[in-house]
């Protein structure tokens, strides 16, 4: 079984390479850099790399502090009891279809952005943000509770036994001890967020250009995934357009890797 | 869910899901079944022939999916469906990308394509507009509504994807190039609902639209052509005044099956008719 998992893996990378490295290698900067997406002229990913760049990283902000903040409580202050109903929702909650919170966006999400924020409509950046926060916190808070909660008992007695407080104990020795888990809760976090596609799709806005300020999130976007779901039915199989789509995916594929990697050299350097 | 299974369990769930995945190849290559796929305005039409077609041939089951004009007319030339929906032509780039395949073209109707505003822009006055003027709003010229006479509100633009054919019909009006970059656009959208949601749901917004989503919270604008306004009525679609026109097609291959045969000659006949015109367009003949 995991032989056939790799080489799943191995074979989707491959095809990835196949059908998008040559595009890459034509094209070189002015694909990475371009700013206009115009099938038949120009293909710049620059606002899609933004877009989800962007997105991601307003998600991770909106999501972890309350991620962690509930799972720190859930772990340490709550009875038994409570504790397994709080994980069963929140397991539930993490494996709701991204369409189901699409279409919330869509009818909730992107009215209610409008009218707080005063903008001419809900379908920006921020409003993606939202989403994913809201998609990916389930995950961060069940992941990162388990990985508090799993902290030694004898490690915990022994920190009581010279005295240090209940909170002392949770800075000192749960988080330190648990903190590769939530490192990984919140890679898997990001690996979800930048690979959403139909629920970033619907409230994004679909425009492919980096907003005007780069900062105004208010604004409407474009991220990678949303552009693959909304172009590639068009031109499946082959063609330049496919070719700059794939080259699209290849992208992203890089993107979440390197931020694996990154992320798991931060958690070496904690270790220490 | 985030827990790690066994590996018995795995093994099981990778054999149940080969399982399915032969099947459900299987299923679908199948002679009795129908696939159809591709713009949203031919859409109603061709589902509710497909009821109406299922009654008389219970064995014949029909998927009617949606995804636009270009994806109707690719994926039936890469013969993953049997027959594909557009509201525009065949471009030239698909030719060119199919070289050598022939397809053949039915026309089921005739349809409109409206430019859409919000129904508070419609009773706040702006009521008819230019070619020019639409020109300058998609490029970006004019932002606000009050230029044209209207309340002070930001124009909200609503564009569609490339391959859309009423995106096509309308461009090649107001652009005179159905693939025109519209500047001034600061959404994009997908299919005719999708397109009919986000302008209801602003109060300033301007969109294209096939004529039969107009309803109650979208309003169309009758276009000032040649010095008259012209509403996209079906009476001025009929005679050929309304100047963003198209026709509904349906398209295949040149070998088809029985069953797609049946069912196309079905779709012309007379029994269509009336639901062509319940779903808001102009019957062919």
């Amino acid at each position: 079984m995991a032989l056939l998992s790799m080489a799943l893996g191995i074979g989707i990378v491959a095809y990835l390479f196949w059908e998008g490295g040559p595009f890459i290698w034509n094209q070189g900067t002015q694909f990475l850099l371009g700013l206009d997406w115009f099938p038949g002229e120009d293909y710049g990913a620059a606002p899609m790399i933004f877009g989800s760049a962007a997105v991601t990283l307003m998600a991770l902000i909106f999501s972890t502090p309350l991620a962690l903040a509930s799972a720190i409580y859930t772990a340490e202050f709550l009875d038994p009891r409570r504790r397994l109903t709080v994980k069963a929702i929140m397991e539930i909650l993490a494996g709701v279809p991204g369409i189901v919170y699409g279409l919330l966006g869509v009818s909730l999400l992107s009215v209610w952005v409008r009218d707080v924020f005063n903008l001419l409509d809900g379908y920006t950046l921020f409003s993606a943000s939202i989403l994913l926060a809201i998609m990916i916190l389930p995950t961060i808070m069940t992941l990162s509770e388990d990985a508090i909660n799993s902290t030694p008992a004898e490690h915990r007695q022994a920190a009581s036994g010279l005295g240090l407080t209940k909170l002392e104990i949770l800075f000192s020795v749960a988080l330190p001890h648990a903190a590769p888990g939530i490192a990984g809760a919140i890679l898997l976090a990001i690996g979800r967020a930048m690979g959403e596609t139909i629920a970033v799709m619907l409230v994004i806005g679909g425009l492919d250009r980096i907003p005007e300020p780069w900062f105004d999130v208010f604004s409407s976007g474009q991220s990678i995934a949303s552009k693959l779901g909304r172009e590639a039915a068009e031109t499946l199989g082959s063609g330049e357009h496919w070719s700059a789509l794939m080259a699209l995916a290849l992208i992203l594929f890089f993107l979440v890797i390197f931020l694996t990697a990154f992320g798991n050299w931060l958690i070496k350097g904690f270790r220490k | 869910m985030v827990h790690k299974f066994n590996s018995y369990k795995n093994a099981i769930y990778g054999a149940v899901l080969f399982f399915f995945l032969i099947t459900s190849i299987i299923a679908t290559a199948n002679e009795n079944n129908l696939r159809i796929a591709g713009s949203t305005t031919v859409l109603p039409i061709v589902s509710r022939a497909a009821e109406k077609f299922k009654i008389k041939h219970p064995n014949i089951s029909i998927s009617v999916n949606a995804g636009g004009s270009g994806v109707g007319f690719s994926s039936m030339a890469d013969r993953r469906i049997d027959i594909g929906m557009m509201s525009r032509k065949i471009s030239e780039n698909e030719r060119k990308k199919y070289k050598g395949q022939e397809f053949i073209i039915y026309t089921l109707g005739r349809d409109g394509v409206a430019c859409a505003i919000s129904s508070e822009i419609f009773s706040d006055g702006i009521t008819a507009l230019s070619k020019e003027q639409i020109r300058d709003i998609y490029s970006g010229k004019i932002k606000n509504w009050k230029t044209l006479g209207g309340p002070d509100k930001k124009i909200v633009v609503v564009d569609k994807e490339r391959h859309r054919g009423t995106r096509h019909a309308f461009m090649k009006y107001i652009f005179g190039n159905p693939t025109a970059r519209a500047r001034g656009a600061r959404l994009v959208s997908g299919s005719n609902n999708e397109e009919q949601s986000k302008i209801a749901q602003s109060n300033s917004a301007i969109g294209m639209l096939s004529q039969a989503w107009i309803n109650k919270n979208v309003a169309s604008v009758a276009l000032v052509h040649e010095g008259m306004q012209i509403k996209p009525s079906i009476q001025n679609i009929k005679s050929g005044a309304y100047p963003i026109s198209r026709d509904l097609d349906i398209v295949t291959q040149k070998n088809i099956s029985i069953v797609a045969r049946q069912f196309i000659e079905f779709l012309l006949g007379p029994e269509v008719r009336p639901l062509i015109e319940k779903s808001g367009y102009v019957p062919i003949r």
